[in-house]
C-alpha cells in the first residue's frame, strides 16, 4: 500500500511536474516565436531605413546642384552692368575704343566688363579673338576657355577643344597666360594647371549659363564670327 | 524544488500569454508606423520644396504679365529688323529678341512646372497693386502701389504705336523703336523690382534681377543710340 500509494504520489508528482515541463515548453516555443517576430521587424526595418539612405545618396548624385559646387581658386570680380564702348557718340565703327581689361578690372585674360555691342558667336577657335567680343559672349553666359599657344603642345590643344561641352563655351588662343590655360565666366575666373585639370569640368558646370548671370538665356550665336572659327 | 512548483503555478495559462502578445503587436506596430514616418520625413526632407505659387501669387502674376509684356518686345524688334539696314540698331533688336523669347519660355515653363494656366484669374497687373513683402528680396520701398489693376502695363506701346511704327522706314523708324523700347523697358523694370519687393522664389529672383541688370544697361545704350541719330 505505502508502495502503492508512494507511486501514486511519485506518479502524481511526475504528472505535475511533466505539465509543468510542457508549459514551460510551450511557453518558450511562444517566446521563441515572438523573439523570431521582433528580429525578423528589426531586420526589416534596418533594410527600410539603408535602402532609403542609399535612394536618397543615389538621387542626390543624380542631381548635381551647381551651387554645391566648389571650384578651388576661384577669383571673382563684383560688376557693374557692361556698357557698349562702340556705341558712344561720335565712335568711328571701323576704329572702335577698346578697353584695358588689366589696368580697369585687374584681369588676364578678361573675365567682365564694358565691351562691343557685338558679341563674339560661341565655338572652337585657332586664333587669337577680340577681347571686347569675347566678354560680352561671357554677359550672355558663355564660358570662355584661353590657352597660352606657347605652352600646349598640338596634341594638348586638340584634348582641350574636345573635353568642352558644344554650346556656349568659347576655346581660343590667347598668348602671355599666367597659367597653361584659364577658363573665365561674367565675374569668375580659374587659373588651371593644364588640360587635364579637373576643375575645367566642375567650372564649366558651375558657371556655365548660371542662371544668376547678368543675361541668363540670351543668344550665343548670331552675332560676330572672329577669326579661325573651327566649329 | 518547491518554490519552482510553486512559481508558475499562479495564473500560468491564457491571460498573462495573450498579453504580451498583445503587447509585441502594439510594439510591431508603433515600429512600423516610425518607420513609415520617417522615411516619409527623409523623403520629404530630400526632396524639393513642393510649395508651388498659387495662381493670384506675385510670382504667377508675373509670370504671365511679364511673357506679355516680353512678346510686345520681340514684336517690335522683329518689326525694326525689316526697317532699317542699320546693323547697330539690327543686332540690338536681334539681341533684344532672343534674350527676351528666352526669358518669355522660362516664364511658360514655370508655370508649367507650378501646374498654373497662362490665363489669369483676375485682371492683369493685380499682384502689383498687393502690398510688397516684408524683408523681400530689396529694399523696403514699395514697388508699383500706385498701379491699379487692369490698366495697362507699364510701358506697354498701344495698338496705334505699333501700326505707326510698322509704317515707317529707315532712320525714322529707328528712332521711334528707340522711343517706344525705352519707354518700354523703364515699364519692364518697374515689374521686375515690384515682382522682387514681393517674391523670395529662387528661379523668379534671380530673372527679375537679370531683367533689372540687362535692361538698365539698354536704356542708357538707346538713350545713346536716340541722340546719335537727332
Amino acid at each position: 500500500m505505502s508502495n502503492n500509494s508512494n507511486l501514486t504520489v511519485k506518479q502524481e508528482r511526475d504528472a505535475r511536474r511533466a505539465e509543468k515541463v510542457a508549459k514551460l515548453k510551450d511557453q518558450q516555443k511562444k517566446e521563441k516565436r515572438n523573439r523570431f517576430i521582433i528580429i525578423g521587424v528589426s531586420i526589416l526595418a534596418i533594410l527600410a531605413i539603408l535602402a532609403t539612405v542609399v535612394l536618397v545618396i543615389v538621387q542626390q548624385a543624380n542631381k548635381p546642384d551647381p551651387a554645391a559646387i566648389t571650384v578651388d581658386g576661384v577669383e571673382t570680380w563684383t560688376l557693374e552692368a557692361g556698357n557698349h564702348v562702340d556705341a558712344a557718340a561720335g565712335v568711328d565703327p571701323a576704329n572702335p575704343p577698346t578697353v584695358d581689361y588689366e589696368a580697369d578690372y585687374g584681369m588676364n585674360p578678361p573675365a567682365g566688363g564694358n565691351h562691343w555691342a557685338g558679341w563674339l558667336n560661341c565655338g572652337i577657335y585657332t586664333e587669337v579673338q577680340q577681347n571686347e567680343r569675347a566678354v560680352h559672349a561671357l554677359e550672355h553666359g558663355a564660358i570662355w576657355v584661353t590657352y597660352d599657344p606657347a605652352v600646349l603642345s598640338e596634341e594638348e590643344i586638340s584634348t582641350l577643344q574636345n573635353s568642352v561641352p558644344s554650346t556656349y563655351m568659347i576655346v581660343s588662343p590667347y598668348p602671355d597666360l599666367p597659367t597653361p590655360v584659364v577658363a573665365s565666366a561674367w565675374g569668375y575666373q580659374v587659373q588651371l594647371d593644364g588640360v587635364d585639370d579637373p576643375r575645367l569640368a566642375e567650372f564649366i558646370t558651375k558657371y556655365k549659363e548660371n542662371p544668376d548671370g547678368p543675361e541668363y538665356g540670351a543668344a550665343c550665336t548670331g552675332a560676330i564670327d572672329g577669326p579661325g572659327k573651327i566649329s | 524544488m518547491a518554490p519552482n512548483t510553486e512559481q508558475p503555478a499562479p495564473e500560468p495559462s491564457t491571460a498573462p500569454e495573450k498579453s504580451p502578445n498583445t503587447r509585441r503587436i502594439i510594439a510591431g506596430a508603433l515600429v512600423a508606423v516610425l518607420l513609415v514616418g520617417a522615411a516619409f520625413a527623409l523623403g520629404r526632407l530630400s526632396a524639393p520644396i513642393a510649395t508651388a505659387p498659387s495662381t493670384t501669387s506675385a510670382e504667377a502674376g508675373f509670370a504671365r504679365d511679364m511673357r506679355t509684356h516680353h512678346s510686345q518686345a520681340v514684336d517690335m524688334a522683329m518689326i525694326v529688323r525689316d526697317e532699317t539696314d542699320d546693323p547697330e540698331i539690327r543686332l540690338l533688336a536681334y539681341d533684344m529678341i532672343m534674350t527676351q523669347q528666352s526669358q518669355a519660355g522660362q516664364m511658360l515653363g514655370w508655370l508649367a512646372e507650378w501646374n498654373l494656366p497662362t490665363t489669369e484669374s483676375e485682371p492683369s497687373m493685380t499682384w502689383m497693386t498687393r502690398p510688397a513683402l516684408t524683408g523681400g528680396t530689396t529694399h523696403d520701398h514699395a514697388t508699383g502701389g500706385a498701379h491699379v489693376a487692369g490698366d495697362p502695363m507699364p510701358g506697354l506701346a498701344t495698338s496705334d504705336q505699333m501700326a505707326k511704327l510698322k509704317t515707317l522706314t529707315g532712320v525714322e523708324a529707328e528712332k521711334y523703336f528707340l522711343e517706344l523700347m525705352i519707354a518700354h523697358h523703364k515699364g519692364g523694370v518697374e515689374m521686375a523690382q515690384a515682382v522682387l519687393d514681393r517674391s523670395n522664389e529662387k528661379v523668379v529672383v534671380a530673372l527679375a534681377n537679370g531683367i533689372v541688370y540687362s535692361q538698365t544697361s539698354e536704356i542708357e545704350l538707346m538713350e545713346t543710340l536716340l541722340s546719335k541719330r537727332q
